[in-house]
């Protein structure tokens, strides 16, 4: 073999193995079945996408290199030092870069982490960035009925086992909450519900969609049926949403949560006439959807109050206290709270 | 027959000898582009960690480290990748040009871009992993053009020119229309950004094993043009003539398409799409040694690799964020191209 | 050299003349004349091989055109057509240097010896000086020169040029003509089209006049540029008379 030949495989195993801060290494799987060594201890971490920063910042804020996306101010207040401070380092390859792969050296990071999708594509760059980098690429499955697995999986990955059983019970438990008060509620009072995305409400997930699903997983019946193949964004018109008479809508835009009701058509849409539109609080982040990720489990209880107020027996404020001294690592004072939940009320 | 003419007046090395110095001055400033690049980056590196980093490679003696992973797996390739794109796609644009007689066209006038561009977000909607995308994107570049030409030749119309640009148009128009149609199917959160992106042009992902496709396929493509340098400057003076003066007018067409088609759906499918540099470099080109294919065709490659080497690097450097390569070299090509019209037609000598 | 029977000629299915024959030898210039759609440039182009004839045949040196390859085509013929305006801004040398192509091996570029026959072709047109300036930006007779220059170049012993003084001034018109004669005197074949009938019976060993589909006379230009025969294809009244230094000029009557 000839020289520059073993010089590249040197490379490439140097590269994947040889660490100069590792003491040990172990293998572990992650969500799509790869087989990835990792250094024993992991003291950076780097997010690959928005889903993946919840993640980790739940996990281990403490081994968090930076923010995909800048937390804005209103948002830092809902996160704690020192993670709430700490930089942006940007979106990696192939999710819409912004990322230049040498910024990720730089970073030296021990380990990236991904949270989201695992189909080929993603497996595909997570080994191209793993080769190229010799950084250990980690992808971990963001469907929201597998957070408790890759809440305990991610947690053995970050080497922070116990907190990542503890989330994970608290996962369970919620689901466990959900399917008893939906077995409770029968079908005929589950709401028909729609989403309303973007300034006139006229964008929404059809049913299956990422973005519907948690409303889908407490019972809600999505209105938005059909409109795209798996189910995705789509755009409906004034016309179509009247049609399918929603009970409730439920909204990510505080703007056309406060103008629906002079939106001239939408006093036609039964949830608009009986002040049944429901917007979503979103500090840090949303919980409904804005990212896909842990921020929805808070979002499963609140869906659940909104839409059965008496079968689900649940204590929001106590709960939401709850959810974000475990998770976020916030207290909330009654300040907060009321302005995280305020803007929730119906209209 | 003629009078013989005294030898000393005839100079054809003068002109030949002014072309060969304007290229070999190209080729200087494609290397010192090169070097400028290979210096440049987000992660730190001197210029003397850079040169010794080469060095060792050269010997034989590479030592593993966050120095050469960054420079041999992430940087260099990219750079090598820039080149070959640029290059490729203005010797498409000015293969093109030449072809259809006409300074404004580009090389995506058969629809390449916009046929790649389906069959690779096609491949993001899919999920499939990334050489499988960059594959179906060079396929669909390839089936696009090939059904444009089998349409105008089915036409059979007396100018065949005429039918190929508006079978181009068309079927253009039509993986347009397919573009926009996965886009509403895309998920929003992971394939939408990345096919947006995409679209828009960028070399940020470029590994070894990318540059070790592409290489061949784009030197396979330049070669014909290369060899067939006079006859296809011949075919700008129009079907007869050029006929009269004893080209085969359909064969070096059809190398000519094949081989431009081949060189922009390679460079397409693996940088996404650029614009501009098949457009505005051959006249660049001609500009420097004029309009004679046989010397805008390696001046117009030099120029472009030189070129997309240098906004690469600025890509990857100007801010935190990569700047899609699209975006730049519409902002430098647009109003390039406006002065260029504004000087009137005989600048498209 | 070259030699049309039983020549139809047309496209699309469409015959525009028929019934054609015509020789031209070397040292012979044919001269054809006729009204604008009479035909001339298809004919010229069938006589190339750009376009396929509808019936009858055409000969190169007694051997029939289709079974010419393209470059043995190029190599006996050359063409000359009206020179226009280019998209390129290529010099007088690049243009003439194009006539060199079927010379050139498939993958070769013009070396010395070409460059050599571009300069003998301009230098015998008279142009040599304007062999660096670009061919937009010459007056139009000159343009049309440089293409005759071309077909020198070409080393083709018969030239066949599609109305070559069309669109010139009287001096340049002269320059043209005058070339012509030359390249008759150096036994070239020519073959050139006009509207000029006294071109025609100046120049030519041979007219051949185009007109309703069919040969309407051919022969020499005595016998075929006379008064009866070009009223008749014109459809005007003229009439042929001797100028006092022995020329004739075609005039309507008076």
């Amino acid at each position: 073999m000839n020289t520059s030949r073993r010089a590249a495989l040197a490379l490439l195993g140097a590269g994947l193995l040889a660490r100069p801060s590792w003491a040990q290494a172990r293998t572990i799987t992650d969500s799509a079945g790869r087989k990835v060594v990792l250094p024993d201890r992991i003291n950076r971490v780097f997010v690959a996408g928005p889903p993946a920063s919840v993640l980790v910042y739940t996990l281990a804020p403490d081994a968090m290199v930076g923010w995909v996306r800048l937390p804005t101010a209103a948002e830092k207040e809902f996160l704690v030092a020192p993670a709430r401070d700490l930089p942006e380092t940007g979106r990696l390859t192939g999710r819409g870069d912004t990322m230049s792969l040498e910024r990720l050296v730089a970073a030296k990071p021990d380990l990236v982490v991904d949270f989201g999708s695992v189909a080929d594509t993603y497996v595909s760059l997570a080994n191209r960035v793993q080769e190229q980098t010799g950084i250990p690429y980690v992808l971990i499955d963001g469907t929201f009925a597998a957070t408790p697995a890759s809440l305990r999986l991610a947690g053995d990955i970050l080497g922070r086992s116990a907190r990542g059983a503890e989330l994970a019970d608290y996962a369970d438990k919620t689901f466990a909450n959900v399917d008893a008060v939906r077995a409770r509620v029968p079908a005929g009072k589950r709401p028909r519900v729609y989403l309303a995305r973007g300034p006139e409400g006229l964008e929404t997930g059809g049913r299956g969609s990422i973005n519907t699903e948690i409303i889908e997983r407490v019972g809600g019946v999505n209105v938005a049926e059909g409109l795209g193949g798996r189910g995705n964004t789509a755009n409906a018109s004034l016309e179509q949403i009247i049609a399918w008479q929603p009970d409730v809508i439920v909204t990510l835009d505080r703007a056309f949560h406060q103008a629906v009701k002079s939106k001239p058509g939408w006093d036609q849409v039964r949830a608009v006439a009986e002040n049944k539109v429901f917007l979503a609080p979103s500090l840090p982040w949303g919980w409904i959807d804005a990212p896909p990720s842990l921020n929805r489990l808070i979002g499963l209880r609140w869906l659940l109050a909104t839409f059965y107020p008496t079968e689900s027996g649940i204590d929001l404020k106590a709960d939401t206290r709850a959810f974000y001294a475990l998770f976020y690592g916030v207290k909330l004072d009654d300040a907060q709270l009321d302005r995280l939940l305020g803007g929730a009320a119906a209209r | 027959m003629p009078s013989s003419i005294d030898s000393s007046v005839v100079r054809p090395r003068a002109d030949a000898r002014r072309s060969a110095v304007v290229i070999g001055g190209l080729l200087v400033i494609l290397l010192l582009a090169v070097l400028l690049a290979a210096m440049l980056g987000p992660y730190p590196l001197t210029p003397g960690e850079v040169i010794a980093a080469i060095a060792r490679r050269v010997i034989g003696a590479a030592q593993p480290g966050p120095v050469d992973t960054v420079l041999f797996q992430i940087r260099l390739p990219r750079v090598a990748a820039a080149l070959l794109v640029g290059a490729a796609l203005a010797a498409a644009g000015a293969s093109y040009q030449t072809l259809f007689r006409n300074p404004l066209v580009s090389p995506d006038i058969l629809g390449v871009s916009a046929g790649a561009g389906f069959g690779a977000v096609l491949g993001i909607l899919l999920s499939l992993p990334v050489f499988a995308i960059q594959g179906l994107g060079f396929v669909t570049g390839m089936i696009t053009v090939g059904i444009v030409y089998t349409l105008a030749r089915a036409l059979r119309s007396q100018n065949e020119i005429l039918v190929l640009v508006l079978a181009g148009i068309v079927v253009g128009a039509l993986a347009g229309a397919g573009i926009s149609l996965v886009k509403i199917l895309a998920d929003p959160y992971n394939q939408l950004p990345a096919i947006t992106f995409w679209l828009l042009g960028s070399l940020s992902g470029i590994k070894v094993s990318d540059v070790q496709v592409v290489a061949p396929l784009v030197i396979l493509g330049l070669v014909p043009l290369g060899l067939l340098r006079w006859r296809i400057g011949v075919l700008s003076l129009g079907d007869d003539e050029a006929r009269a003066l004893g080209v085969n007018v359909r064969f070096v067409r059809g190398v000519v398409i094949t081989s431009a088609t081949l060189i922009t759906a390679t460079a397409v499918s693996v940088s996404g799409v650029i614009g501009w540099i098949g457009l505005v470099i051959p006249h660049m080109a001609r500009l420097l040694v004029g309009p004679r294919y046989d010397r805008v065709l390696p001046a117009a490659a030099l120029m472009g690799a030189g070129f997309l080497v240098l906004i690469d690097t600025v890509a990857r450097t100007a801010a935190r964020i990569e700047i899609p390569l699209g975006l730049l070299t519409a902002l430098f090509g647009a109003p390039v191209f406006v002065w260029l019209l504004a000087r009137g037609r005989r600048m498209w000598s | 050299m070259l030699g049309a029977r039983g020549l139809s000629i047309g496209y699309d299915g469409r015959t525009v003349a028929a019934g054609i024959d015509l020789t031209v030898a070397r040292g012979e210039v044919l001269c054809l004349l006729g009204p604008n759609g009479a035909g001339k440039t298809t004919l010229f182009k069938t006589l190339l091989g750009l376009i396929p004839p509808i019936a009858g045949e055409v000969t190169v040196g007694e051997r029939p055109l289709g079974s010419l390859t393209r470059a043995e085509l190029a190599k006996s013929m050359a063409y000359v057509p009206q020179a226009q305006v280019m998209e390129f801004a290529y010099t007088v040398l690049d243009l003439v240097l194009m006539g060199r192509t079927v010379h050139l091996g498939p993958f070769s570029a013009p070396g010395r010896r070409d460059h050599e026959r571009a300069h003998a072709a301009l230098a015998d047109l008279g142009i040599a000086d304007l062999a660096d300036a670009e061919a937009n930006r010459i007056s139009g007779g000159q343009r049309q020169l440089c293409l005759v220059a071309r077909a020198l170049a070409q080393d083709a012993p018969l030239l066949v040029m599609d109305e070559p003084t069309a669109s010139l001034d009287l001096g340049n018109r002269l320059l043209v003509l005058e070339r012509v004669r030359a390249l008759k005197a150096q036994n070239y074949g020519v073959v050139f089209s006009t509207h000029d009938p006294d071109q025609a019976r100046d120049l030519a060993t041979t007219v051949a006049v185009i007109a309703g589909g069919r040969l309407a006379a051919y022969g020499a230009p005595q016998d075929t540029v006379t008064g009866p025969i070009l009223s008749a294809v014109y459809g005007v009244d003229v009439v042929v008379e001797r100028t006092e230094s022995g020329r004739h000029v075609v005039a309507p009557r008076c």
